[in-house]
């Protein structure tokens, strides 16, 4: 803001026109100071009312009991919710990184543009209809009963076209003179892309990738219909067996009449937000080491 | 051409993708069948929404069987989903923007600033950046639970003429709360991405620094902006829980004002589910099904209207 | 990149996790889904019943008892919880699939006027303020069955759920038998074709409708009885509500039972009817059965005899009084009960 200020005042002069650069300056720095306030306080409120009712709520019991209805724990939801988010990663993970590769680098033609608009489309899928489609195909077509493969490979079809999309974003930015110097060293695709284009571009894709592991630990409705519901925990098979998950204590819970059932819905959803953020500073950490692009 | 094993298998990966969706439009339409041929064109058309008598005996309808009494109009949903995601994203865009170039452009130049006088001063950016990013995460039940405990008293108090605050603009405003962090979070990664070399040659042509950003660096992200605000808009279209709270659930009606009680094709859909599923004859579930394959030309035709306002900025690597 | 890394240690732990669960696989697993408003009270059943039988374990669902029917009718659980009994249609359809009672609930109609704290309303009423008809508090049938209220001259914002729902069923099923334009045109069902009415606005779920009740003065809304607490709390009138004998009836324990007593001989041996408008001279006309949905032909037996007993426990030891009051139910009348446990019986 300060350099605002005084670039304009070093070329000014007093003709009217840089005065009037200063005041659209100075009036746009405010417009974005508000826009900032406008999206930081509901956003704040809200994530204010999560943490503050959800650790309300927090105790020993939360890791160590199942729900049994809603009179206990969440300990079976934990478990869920972990196991059906790394599984849909598992199945997630190469394809989408692998689909934003190639829509990046060799996408440039008809059958890039093409994939690109479907993917774009198939985001904009509602989940519920995506959860259906799984559970007359899945669940009761192939007689796979309730159980975490549906709800893995849903929640991967659903997060798919986010990694798919973020990814090719990520790579967009990485400047073509790095990859014309990688290949004038001889490097093959796979290395450009794995030694030199993805590591430049990490951070885009790990954003990428929180926000699939964001979606995939906070969607509801694919998993009602794909996952079922179950008060106890994975019993370890992969059919016919119904897997819990937190989204759903925070769904259902919310709308029972008793203060406790709300007390685990709001602690359902701070530990879903714990997690994610845990997870997100975690790889943040580990990750935020590499040049950035440009 | 050349065999190139590495870009053939990306390509097989890739194509996960449409073979992801032709399986669930395929689906939908297969399921969706009858109730396309009982429906004909009215299904666009028509307002009323009746799931008919589930508790009488199902007629026969141009040999169809269905329940009694059995009418599907969408035309208020079609209208109530454009409305809203439509608002959402014109509220979204402006305050992303806002929030993307505050965060990346003066945020920086306020904390040196002030860390010369508040040495303990923790960095803001990851703070708000974090912060923002945690927004994508918070369940859409939540900020249902939020919109009708704060925003729609809100706007039954300050705002609307009859003191109703469920309807269209809550919708709206809810949903775009959830998109504008999807929009600002890739446009602030995008502008933190811009050359240092376009910079300085603005700033060296005499541009303020709010000139050197809607100047210089907006034109080079606007790939990014569009295709955030894509991503966000398939996001509006697809929102269930939070609309349903807030919406007013209007039905059999198009909305008049922007405090008129709307329904979204998607909250539709979920709030229907379940009586459609004590429909002895289906109709209801296929009529759903055929109200999702809409849903889905819709954002077809959405994402084509994105491409064509952005046709080759897709390809804008080349004037970096 | 470390992500695989990290991912492969989170699955190591899982292993650990679920490698030490294992043990539950022995016992005999039960699921029942569907009703919001039978979830409550199953939730006071299965620790209670598991307790004495540890070789029993059962998971509880709310889904909407659209779903409940759906999912049992699939087998995908082997009790599905409905506020509404099958249709004729259904049954005619699926005829192994019981509907069986095992408490009653009932649902208040409460109103958010400022200062008026008695209120008596009909059907004919409601249906006219929810089908357009009757727009104002002073309206002159308003007016007619509450002499000497002083009625504020407002436009009345009627408040229906979104969702689907047992409450919009008994609601409307008073509305269809004690108003024939609303009995011709809107029926009855879990979701109602709601016609367009200025300043009408949709809820979702009970907690949704208390608070959409709270945030608009001169509404109306029809509230399931398990929330009576809340409403209270919030401050909201209750309205006593005309009977079909003639008599304005709030919603009390005594006034249910009537309810539920006249129709006590004759519920047919299906159990297959509604408790709505019924015709005792303090009966409260909005009161229902909360089924069971379950079929009759299972394929594994052991399942059968698991449900079997646990339905039995459930309208014997279950139906006592300290469950009930917790959630606002009551029992079911004795001759009510011989008939269930009859049809539980027919579980095979």
């Amino acid at each position: 803001m300060s350099a605002s200020v005084s670039n304009a005042s070093l070329t000014s002069g007093k003709s009217g026109l840089a005065l009037r650069r200063t005041i659209v300056s100075t009036v746009g720095w405010a417009a974005c100071l508000m826009a900032l306030a406008l999206v930081i306080f509901p956003l704040l409120d809200i994530v204010g009312v999560v943490a503050i009712n959800g650790m309300a709520a927090i105790n020993w019991d939360l890791f160590t009991k199942d729900t049994g209805g809603t009179n206990l724990g969440l300990a079976n939801a934990i478990e869920g919710t972990f196991i059906i988010t790394i599984f849909a990663m598992l199945i997630a993970m190469p394809i989408g990184v692998g689909a934003g590769v190639y829509l990046s680098e060799y996408g440039k033609n008809k059958t890039g543009s093409t994939i690109r608009f479907l993917a774009d489309v198939l985001t904009g899928t509602p989940s519920i209809v995506l959860g259906y489609f799984s559970y007359i195909v899945f669940i009761i077509s192939f007689g796979w009963g309730f159980s975490l493969a549906a709800a893995a490979i849903t929640i991967a079809i659903l997060i798919v076209p986010y990694l798919a999309r973020i990814t090719e974003l990520a790579l967009a930015q990485v400047p073509n003179t790095m990859r014309e110097a990688a290949y004038a060293l001889g490097g093959r695709d796979s290395t450009v892309v794995f030694k030199v284009i993805l590591p430049a571009a990490s951070s885009g894709v790990i954003t990428g990738a929180l926000l699939a592991l964001a979606i995939s630990v906070g969607e509801t409705a694919p998993l009602i219909y794909t996952a079922g519901w179950s008060d106890y925990r994975w019993n370890g098979q992969f059919t016919n067996s119904p897997v819990a998950y937190l989204t759903y204590v925070i769904w259902t819970f919310i709308n029972q009449p008793d203060a406790h059932s709300h007390a685990l819905a709001y602690a359902a959803a701070f530990l879903v937000m714990l997690i994610v953020l845990a997870i997100n500073i975690g790889v943040r950490l580990t990750v935020r080491r590499g040049p950035r692009a440009g | 051409m050349k065999l190139r094993p590495f870009r053939l298998s990306v390509l097989i990966l890739s194509l996960f993708i449409p073979a992801a969706l032709a399986a669930v439009v395929l689906f939908l339409v297969a399921y969706s069948g009858q109730a396309i041929i009982f429906n004909g064109l009215h299904f666009i058309t028509g307002i009323t929404w009746n799931l008919g008598d589930l508790y009488d005996n199902p007629v026969m309808v141009r040999g169809i069987q269905v329940p009694a009494g059995a009418e599907y109009g969408i035309l208020a949903f079609v209208v109530g989903t454009l409305a809203s995601s439509a608002i959402a994203i014109l509220i979204a865009v402006p305050l992303s923007a806002g929030t993307a170039i505050f965060l990346s452009e003066a945020v920086p130049e306020l904390e040196r600033a002030s860390r010369s006088v508040l040495p303990w001063l923790p960095p803001i950016r990851p703070v708000l950046a974090m912060l923002v990013e945690l927004v994508a995460v918070v369940p859409s039940v939540v900020f249902g639970l939020w919109g009708i405990a704060v925003l729609v008293p809100f706007i039954g108090h300050y705002i609307s003429p009859t003191g109703n605050g469920y309807g269209l603009l809550a919708a709206s405003i809810v949903l775009a709360l959830m998109i504008t962090p999807i929009i600002a979070s890739t446009l602030y990664d995008a502008l933190c991405q811009v050359p240092k070399e376009n910079r300085e040659s603005a700033f060296a042509l005499g541009a303020t620094h709010f000139e050197v950003v809607t100047k210089a660096m907006i034109p080079m992200v606007r790939t990014t902006l569009m295709g955030g605000v894509v991503l966000a808009l398939g996001r509006a279209l697809g929102e269930t829980m939070a609309v349903l709270m807030v919406s007013g659930g209007g039905i059999n009606m198009l909305p008049t004002s922007l405090f008129s009680p709307i329904s979204t094709i998607a909250s539709f859909i979920v709030s229907q589910l379940d009586s459609a599923e004590s429909d002895p004859t289906n109709m209801s579930v296929r009529a759903l099904s055929e109200i999702a394959l809409v849903l889905f030309l819709i954002t077809l035709a959405v994402n084509a209207g994105a491409k064509l306002l952005s046709s080759g900025a897709f390809n804008v690597r080349k004037r970096q | 990149m470390k992500l695989s890394k990290l991912l492969r240690t989170g699955i190591a732990a899982l292993a650990i996790t679920t490698g030490a669960t294992a043990a539950h696989a022995s016992t005999m697993r039960l699921s029942e889904t569907g009703s919001s408003l039978l979830y409550p009270l199953f939730n006071l059943w299965v620790p209670a019943y598991t307790a004495k039988n540890p070789d029993v374990s059962i998971t509880t669902a709310s889904t909407g008892s659209g779903t409940g029917i759906a999912q049992s009718i699939k087998n995908l659980v082997q009790i599905g919880a409905s506020d509404a009994y099958l249709s004729d249609a259904m049954v005619k359809f699926h005829p192994a699939m019981l509907s069986i009672p095992l408490a009653i609930s009932s649902q208040a109609i409460n109103y958010n006027l400022p200062g008026i704290s008695h209120l008596n309303l009909s059907g004919p009423i409601l249906a006219g303020i929810y089908m357009g008809k009757i727009t104002k508090w002073n309206d002159p049938a308003i007016a007619a069955a509450n002499p000497g209220v002083a009625l504020p001259d407002h436009v009345i914002i009627p408040i229906h759920r979104v969702d689907g729902s047992g409450d919009t069923f008994i609601f409307s099923q008073y509305l269809a038998f004690s108003d024939k334009a609303w009995g011709n045109t809107l029926h009855y069902g879990t979701s109602i074709s709601w016609p367009a009415v200025a300043g009408g606005i949709g809820a979702n779920g009970n907690p949704g409708m208390v608070t959409a009740l709270q945030n608009n003065p001169y509404g109306v809304a029809y509230i399931g009885i398990s929330f009576a607490k809340q409403v209270a709390a919030a401050h909201l009138g209750q309205a006593a509500l005309l009977n079909k004998a003639g008599n304005y009836v709030l919603p009390t324990p005594e006034t249910i039972s009537d309810a539920s007593s006249s129709v006590a001989n004759t519920t047919p041996p299906d159990e297959r009817i509604s408790i709505v408008f019924t015709p005792g001279t303090n009966a409260y006309p909005i009161v229902n059965y909360e089924y069971a949905i379950v079929n009759s032909k299972m394929t594994n037996k052991k399942e059968a005899a698991a449900v079997r007993d646990f339905l039995t426990w459930a309208v014997n030891d279950g139906n006592a009084m300290s469950f009930m009051t917790q959630v606002h139910f009551l029992p079911l009348p004795d001759s009510v009960k011989a008939l269930t446990l009859k049809q539980i019986d027919s579980i095979k």
